[in-house]
């Protein structure tokens, strides 16, 4: 056993973990953040991506002791609104927290404009795979303010839908890309 | 996972030392991209690992007095991207950006996959056309190998388990006037079917002076097309019939035999137009030069 820190979404967490333990299973088992998936555990899927320190990695393949005193940024970081979780689920609760797409801008309150422009462009259907590719297209758009498909494509080339073909999924970052950089420079 | 001990120290003298008290049972931690699967799938079972992430001298690029490029081992495959470099040496981060994916190269370095030695990954092979040289350090002192010498032809390394890789040497600009990786892979980020690198040196006469072709994924460590490279010498760049070429590489280095399974042949066959794309990009090169 070994006591270590890592910084989830800004909150330290500390916790006496087993040698083995994979940082995907420090987010999800110890810090108690289920948005990251976990996919193949063999680093094919793609669906537990997080950003380690400002780079994007698949979680599932990093020791969770590889990220002692580093920040991990997880899907539950996009957006303030779900970050407090809804404890027992009800018509009544959920309406609570559901907002109008019209409603939804770059409002730091609001979705993230990437996760906005998934839910316009059906970028979703089963959803598990949604995690991991926002976190990769958040870490490249904010690399590429100005990306082409083509481009788009390999930035998600080591993450896997089953669903949508990826075809909605490429139209959301593009659009994504012009909401998050509205004056290409 | 099979149980393990984790060190993380923070000076190469102390990853020695504690490399030496158990080598046979240790196993290097840099990016953990290739390391973590192994463990998953129990193909190794250390009982230490020990992680050279804090070892500060085993990172970063640098250029030496002499034009030399010195990548620290522990440097990522995203760190190479983003890097900027003058003349051949760009294809190294064209590679690095290249490879895996997005997620994966965030982590992955390029000691780490030099030391896997994989022949279908990329930088074994580019980095044999290149001609570096890799840093080694043990409790003994240290070495250097040449990348021909570095990568065992029965796979795997000649690195002894007592050995940590520490910094990827480059020859200066003047070294070479063209190098060109090309790959085959079916999928984006799976490892190549078959990779070439070519890399040639005019002389003053603006005819080939020395060239290396290197085929890797069709052996178990990268090979030298030895006897197609020498007879390139003396050529004009210009004058080249790559296609040619390329069919004299895939005799040499992977030939078309009875009995083979269709996955050989298919390689051969790559091997033939991927050596003439890989050829006529290093002559544009070297052309320019």
């Amino acid at each position: 056993m070994v006591r270590i820190t890592i910084q989830v979404n800004g909150r330290a967490v500390s916790s006496d973990i087993d040698e083995r333990m994979l940082l995907l299973e420090f987010i999800r088992d110890v810090a108690g953040l289920t948005g990251t998936h976990a996919g193949c555990y063999e680093a094919r899927c793609g669906c537990c991506v997080v950003d380690l320190d400002g780079a994007s990695v698949k979680s599932c393949n990093v020791l969770a002791l590889q990220a002692d005193g580093l920040s991990v940024a997880t899907v539950e970081s996009m957006s303030q609104q779900r970050l407090a979780p809804v404890e027992h689920i009800t018509t009544q609760s959920l309406a609570g927290v559901y907002q109008p797409l019209e409603a939804m801008s770059s409002n730091s309150q609001d979705l993230h404009p990437l996760q906005a422009a998934f839910h316009r462009c059906h970028a979703l259907q089963c959803g598990f795979c949604t995690p991991g590719m926002l976190m990769v297209l958040k870490n490249f758009l904010e690399e590429n303010p100005q990306p082409s498909r083509e481009q788009v494509r390999m930035a998600i080339s080591g993450n896997l839908c089953r669903c949508t073909g990826y075809q909605h999924i490429v139209d959301a970052a593009m659009q994504a890309a012009t909401v998050m950089h509205p004056d290409p420079a | 996972m099979t149980p393990f001990t984790y060190q993380r120290p923070a000076e190469l003298a102390e990853a020695v030392r504690l490399l030496a008290a158990g080598a046979a049972t240790t196993k290097l931690l840099a990016g953990g991209q290739s390391l973590l699967l192994a463990l998953k799938e129990r193909t190794l079972r250390p009982t230490c690992v020990l992680s050279l992430a804090s070892l500060g001298e085993l990172t970063g690029l640098r250029t030496a007095a002499d034009g030399c490029l010195d990548i620290g081992a522990t440097t990522t495959y995203a760190a190479l991207t983003r890097s900027t470099f003058s003349g051949w040496h760009a294809e190294i981060a064209a590679v690095a950006g290249n490879l895996a994916d997005r997620s994966v190269r965030s982590l992955a370095t390029i000691g780490g996959g030099v030391c896997q030695a994989d022949p279908r990954f990329d930088m074994p092979t580019l980095l044999t056309a290149a001609g570096a040289r890799m840093r080694l350090v043990s409790a003994s002192g240290e070495r250097s190998l040449a990348a021909e010498e570095f990568f065992d032809p029965n796979g795997g390394t000649r690195m002894m388990a007592s050995e940590i890789l520490t910094r990827i040497w480059i020859a200066a600009i003047p070294a070479l006037d063209g190098l060109a990786f090309e790959k085959f892979r079916f999928r984006a980020f799976e490892a190549a079917v078959v990779s070439v690198a070519c890399a040639l040196k005019l002389g003053s006469d603006g005819r080939i002076a020395s060239a290396r072709i290197v085929v890797g994924a069709v052996a178990k460590a990268p090979l030298k097309a030895v006897a197609t490279a020498a007879t390139l010498v003396g050529l004009r760049p210009a004058d080249l019939r790559v296609e040619e070429v390329g069919a004299r590489v895939a005799a040499e280095v992977a030939p078309l035999r009875a009995g083979q399974t269709l996955r050989q042949c298919y390689q051969s066959e790559l091997a033939i137009c991927l050596t003439a794309r890989a050829l006529a990009r290093a002559a544009a090169q070297a052309r320019k030069h």
